[in-house]
């Protein structure tokens, strides 16, 4: 009988890494709910910058360093 | 006042709209209850805090800082009114302990010599991150709107998810002035 090789999937290529997150997704990368992301960035323990619109985001490199020195 | 009728598209982009911030609505709207809460408690939470201050010790927390308070009531999951002695008398202060994912981590936010006035305070500074977060959910429904929609005015749209919110925001301060009135604080 006649064995179908299996079909490997395509190696999985990393995700270039993000210069900034949404509040959501910072959220998540804390742990934390969404209104302590934003007591967070009003108390400047968190740094953020506003797109284009005026959403707000957070550099990768600021949740480093919060994730960091806890 | 220039008041534009929404048409069908409006009312559609607005449904989605509503699907794709829901998480954002329900976290906000469990906030605003929260705060609204504390807001209507003020005066009995700070009569409770205070005579934990002088009856209880309570445990200890010790804030990032390196101070060590002590625990009088919780406010809500990650608040807690505390206090310690100082050579001035007690002093009290609202503290965070924020269960991030590294580790907790515990801050001062607000403090002072008078436990309403530090509540008061508080509340002001829970606002003021209200309307953050308002100004950001506008911000994103608005870029959300705009991709999904472009060259369609869905400005009312928008206007419509920051009306809702601010709503949220003033109802927790409607209670603090009705409550302002007659009532020592």
């Amino acid at each position: 009988m006649e064995t179908i090789p299996k079909t490997e999937a395509p190696p999985a290529i990393p995700a270039p890494e993000r210069l900034a997150y949404s509040i959501q997704e910072a959220a998540d990368m804390l742990g934390v709910n969404y209104f302590s992301v934003y007591r967070l960035i009003q108390r400047n323990k968190l740094k953020a910058c506003r797109a284009l619109r005026g959403k707000l985001l957070v550099p990768r490199t600021e949740l480093l360093k919060l994730l960091a020195t806890e | 006042m220039n008041y534009k009728r929404p048409t069908e598209l409006h009312e559609k982009a607005n449904a989605e709209a509503m699907a794709v911030f829901a998480e954002h609505m329900s976290q906000f709207k469990g906030v605003c209850d929260v705060l609204r809460d504390i807001e209507s408690n003020l005066s009995p939470i700070g009569n409770d805090a205070l005579k934990a201050a002088l009856l209880s010790p309570g445990r200890v927390i010790q804030t990032d800082d390196g101070t060590e308070w002590r625990h009088d009531v919780d406010l809500s999951k990650v608040t807690s009114v505390c206090h310690r002695r100082t050579a001035e008398g007690l002093e009290f202060a609202v503290v965070e302990c924020l269960p991030l994912k590294s580790g907790e981590m515990k801050s001062v936010l607000n403090s002072g010599h008078n436990v309403r006035g530090v509540l008061r305070e508080f509340m002001r500074d829970q606002r003021q991150v209200l309307n953050l977060w308002k100004d950001d959910v506008k911000a994103q429904v608005r870029e959300h709107l705009d991709e999904k929609y472009p060259h369609q005015d869905m400005g009312i749209v928008v206007e419509s998810f920051e009306i809702k919110m601010a709503r949220s925001i003033s109802e927790t301060r409607a209670v603090a002035q009705s409550q302002s009135h007659g009532v020592r604080v």
